[in-house]
C-alpha cells in the first residue's frame, strides 16, 4: 500500500484536494428501486459532499488531532486513509504500514476465539503468522485476557473486546495508525493505558492520527489538529487555536435554535453590516469599545413614521440591552424604498461571548411589525477585564459607612 | 498479471485462516462437526439408492444410480458455491467496511472452503463407484476437471457476490435460477436425452451449459463404459463447455475488480 512518489521523505501522509461525493439515493438495492429510479431520471440524485476538497499533510512522527461536529467528515476521511473507500477526486499518499482503528475489533468474528481473531486481524494486516506468534503473547497481556483468550470472543464483555481490539493493532506495530473515537470506548483505566500507548507511539516516533471529541485529551496529545466542518477544511493549526475556533462555531451553532424571523414583509431587513467607528467590517468587538451596525432596509410602498429596534442577547438567549429609534428620539417622516440606518453603540460592557443581535423595524404604536430578525446577527466580545457576570458595571469600594 | 499473483501470494496467510474460519463456522457448535462432510454424501448415496429402487426412475438404464450420484455431488459443489458467494462480501460488511485487504480473498477462501468440502464428498464417493464396480480409467484426469469446475464456481462466486452488493434481488433471483440450471444440466438424465433434443450439428449447443460438458467428463472418468451414453459426445462439445468456464471467470474477474472499490460506499 506504499506509493512512493514524489514524496518528501519526511512526509508520512500526504492528502491532496481529496473530496468524497456520496449519492443520495431515495431508493435503495432492491430492483424495484432501481427500476423507478432509471423512470424519474429527471430529477438529478442529490449528492452529498462528505469531503470537499481537503488538502493536508502529515509529517513523519506527528500526532495530528482531528476535530469537527457530527458529520464534519471525520470518520470518512479515516476511512479514505485506510483505504477502505476511495476518493471521489484527488490523491492520497501514505508511506509506511498503516493501521487503523476505525472500530475496535472490526473484523472480529463472535463465534472464533480471541486467540483465532488476533491472527486474524494480523493476517487482514499482511503480518506473517510467525511474527504474530511473537507478539501474541504481549497482546494477551496488555489485554488482560489470559484466562479468557480460548473462549469466543461472543462471550466476551465489550470491555474486553474493545481491549482485545486495541492490543492486537497497536501490538502489530504500523507507521502510521489512525484512531478513531477510541477514548470513548473503555473504563477509566483503559482509558490511560490507551493514552499511555499514544504517548509511548509518539516517543517511538511514529505518526498518528486521532479523532476525539474529548477536546481536552486531544489537545494534549496533539502536535497540530486539524478542524473539519461539514467536509469542508476550517483550518489546521495549533491545538489550543483550532479547538478554540471549533468550540466558537459550536456555541455559533448552538444559537440557531434562538433565530426567527417574521413579519409582514411591507419593509424588509436586507442586511446588517457590523463596524467599528472608522467603517472597518468586523464580528468582533473588544470590551468597552464601540460598535455600529448598518441596516439596510427595503420597501415595498410609502411608510410613515417606521420605527426601527434591536436587542442584544447572550448566548442563551437572555437579553442584555434594546432600544429603538423612537426611545431614541430618532424621527423617521416617512421611507421610499431603500435606505439605510445605522446603530451606534458606545462602551460596550458586555462579559467575552458570543452575542446575538435582533433587528426589527415596525409601525410607530408597534401594531404591525413589518419585519423582526430575531438573533439573527451573532458577534463576539473579546474581554480581558475581569469581573462576574455577562455586563460590567463601573464599580469602586471603600473602607467604612 | 504477474504482480496480481504476487501479491496474492502475500496475503496466502489470511486466506488460509478465512478458509479455516468458514469451515469452523459452517460446523460450529454441532457435535460431529466435520463429520458432517463426510455423512452428508453417505446418506444422500443411501436415500437416492433407496427411492430410486421403489421409484423405478432409471428408465431402464443401466448404473443409474451411481450416475446420477455422481451427478448430484457435483451438482451439489457448484450450488453451495452459488449459495455463498451471496454472502462472501456481504457477510463480511465489518470487515470491508474497517479494514484493506485485497476485497478478493473473500470469494475465494469461500470457494476454496467449499471445494475442502467437495473434497471430502470423494472420500465416500469413490469407494462407492469402487464397490459399484465402476470402470474407473484416466483417473489422474480428475484433478484437471475438478480445476474446470472450479473455475466456474470461482467465476460465478465473483459475479453473484458483487451483484448482491449492489442487488439484494440477487439473493431471490439466484434462487429460481439455480433451480432452472439444475435441470438443464445433466443430473437427472444422461448427457445423450439432451443432445436428443437437439440436430448433430448444434450439439455444442447443449454444452454451453458448461455443467454438461463437466458432468459428462466427471462420468466418463468415473464410469468409463458402463454409462453407454458417453461414446457418442463431440470433443468440439467439451471444449466448448471449458470455453464457457473460462469466459465466466474472465468476467467475474473483470465485474469484480472493476466494482470493489465501491464496495465501501454501498455496505
Amino acid at each position: 500500500m506504499c506509493f512512493r512518489g514524489s514524496m518528501d521523505e519526511n512526509v508520512a501522509i500526504k492528502v491532496e484536494n481529496i473530496s468524497k461525493v456520496y449519492r443520495l439515493s431515495g431508493g435503495g438495492q432492491s430492483l424495484k428501486q432501481k427500476v423507478l429510479e432509471c423512470l424519474r431520471h429527471r430529477t438529478p440524485p442529490r449528492m452529498l459532499k462528505a469531503i470537499d476538497e481537503v488538502s493536508f499533510s502529515v509529517n513523519r512522527g506527528e500526532t495530528l488531532g482531528i476535530i469537527g461536529a457530527n458529520g464534519a467528515g471525520k470518520s470518512t476521511l479515516l476511512s479514505l486513509l485506510t483505504k477502505t473507500i476511495f476518493p471521489t477526486q484527488g490523491t492520497i499518499e501514505t508511506q509506511g504500514q498503516v493501521s487503523s482503528l476505525l472500530e475496535l475489533g472490526a473484523g472480529f468474528h463472535p463465534d472464533l476465539s480471541g486467540r483465532e481473531n488476533v491472527f486474524l486481524y494480523g493476517a487482514i494486516m499482511g503480518i506473517p503468522r510467525n511474527r504474530m506468534m511473537a507478539r501474541f503473547d504481549a497482546i494477551v497481556e496488555f489485554a488482560g485476557l489470559q484466562d479468557f483468550i480460548d473462549q469466543p470472543v461472543k462471550h466476551y464483555s465489550s470491555g474486553m473486546y474493545v481491549r482485545l481490539g486495541f492490543a492486537v493493532a497497536v501490538e502489530v506495530d504500523p507507521d502510521i495508525l489512525l484512531i478513531d473515537e477510541v477514548l470513548a470506548v473503555g473504563d477509566a483505566a483503559f482509558q490511560k493505558k490507551c493514552i499511555d500507548k499514544m504517548r509511548e507511539f509518539r516517543r517511538q516516533g511514529k505518526t498518528m492520527l486521532i479523532i476525539s471529541h474529548d477536546l481536552h485529551t486531544i489537545q494534549r496529545i496533539s502536535d497540530r489538529i486539524l478542524f473539519l466542518d461539514r467536509g469542508k477544511m476550517l483550518g489546521l493549526g495549533a491545538p489550543k487555536t483550532m479547538i478554540g475556533e471549533y468550540e466558537g462555531l459550536t456555541r455559533r451553532r448552538n444559537t440557531e435554535i434562538y433565530q426567527r424571523e417574521w413579519g409582514t414583509g411591507e419593509v424588509k431587513i436586507t442586511s446588517v453590516r457590523f463596524h467599528d467607528a472608522d467603517g472597518t467590517e468586523r464580528d468582533t468587538f473588544q470590551w468597552g469599545g464601540d460598535l455600529c451596525a448598518t441596516v439596510r432596509y427595503q420597501a415595498e410602498k410609502p411608510i410613515a413614521s417606521p420605527v426601527f429596534g434591536f436587542s442584544v442577547s447572550d448566548s442563551e438567549g437572555r437579553i442584555v440591552h434594546g432600544s429603538n429609534t423612537q426611545v431614541s428620539g430618532l424621527v423617521i417622516d416617512q421611507i421610499v424604498s431603500d435606505g439605510a440606518v445605522t446603530l451606534h453603540l458606545r462602551e460596550l460592557p458586555m462579559a467575552a461571548g458570543l452575542y446575538l443581535f435582533s433587528f426589527s423595524v415596525h409601525s410607530s404604536d408597534h401594531r404591525v411589525n413589518y419585519h423582526r430578525m430575531d438573533n439573527c446577527f451573532p458577534i463576539t466580545i473579546e474581554c480581558n477585564r475581569n469581573f462576574e457576570g455577562y455586563a460590567y458595571m463601573p464599580s469602586e469600594w471603600s473602607i467604612g459607612t | 498479471m504477474m504482480s496480481r499473483f504476487k501479491t496474492m501470494w502475500r496475503w496466502r496467510e489470511l486466506l488460509w485462516i478465512l478458509v479455516c474460519r468458514n469451515l469452523k463456522i459452517r460446523y460450529k457448535g454441532s457435535t460431529l462437526g466435520f463429520f458432517w462432510s463426510l455423512l452428508g454424501p453417505l446418506f444422500l448415496i443411501l436415500i437416492y439408492a433407496v427411492f430410486a429402487a421403489i421409484l423405478r426412475f432409471n428408465q431402464g438404464q443401466p448404473n443409474y444410480l451411481q450416475s446420477l450420484v455422481i451427478g448430484i455431488c457435483v451438482w451439489q459443489f457448484l450450488a453451495m458455491c452459488l449459495n455463498d458467494s451471496l454472502y462472501a462480501v456481504m457477510g463480511n460488511v465489518n470487515l470491508v467496511k474497517k479494514t484493506a485487504f485485497p476485497r478478493i480473498i473473500l470469494p475465494l477462501a469461500m470457494v476454496c472452503a467449499n471445494v475442502i468440502n467437495f473434497l471430502l464428498t470423494w472420500c465416500v464417493l469413490l469407494p462407492y463407484l469402487l464397490v459399484a464396480g465402476m470402470p474407473m480409467q484416466s483417473l489422474y484426469l480428475l484433478p484437471f476437471v475438478l480445476l474446470v469446475q472450479i473455475t466456474l464456481c470461482f467465476g460465478m462466486a465473483l459475479i453473484l457476490s458483487t451483484a448482491n452488493v449492489f442487488l439484494r434481488d440477487t439473493e431471490h433471483m439466484l434462487g429460481i435460477g439455480t433451480l432452472a440450471w439444475f435441470f438443464l444440466s445433466p443430473i437427472f438424465y444422461p448427457v445423450r436425452q439432451q443432445l436428443a433434443f437437439l440436430p448433430p450439428k448444434l450439439a455444442w449447443l447443449a454444452f454451453m451449459n458448461p455443467m454438461t460438458g463437466i458432468v459428462w467428463c466427471y462420468r466418463r472418468l468415473l464410469m468409463g463404459e458402463a454409462m453407454p451414453d458417453l461414446s457418442a459426445v463431440p470433443a468440439a462439445g467439451v471444449l466448448t463447455s471449458l470455453l464457457v468456464c473460462l469466459a465466466v471467470l474472465g468476467i467475474g474477474l473483470f465485474t469484480f475488480q472493476n466494482s470493489q472499490a465501491k464496495f465501501g460506499d454501498v455496505l
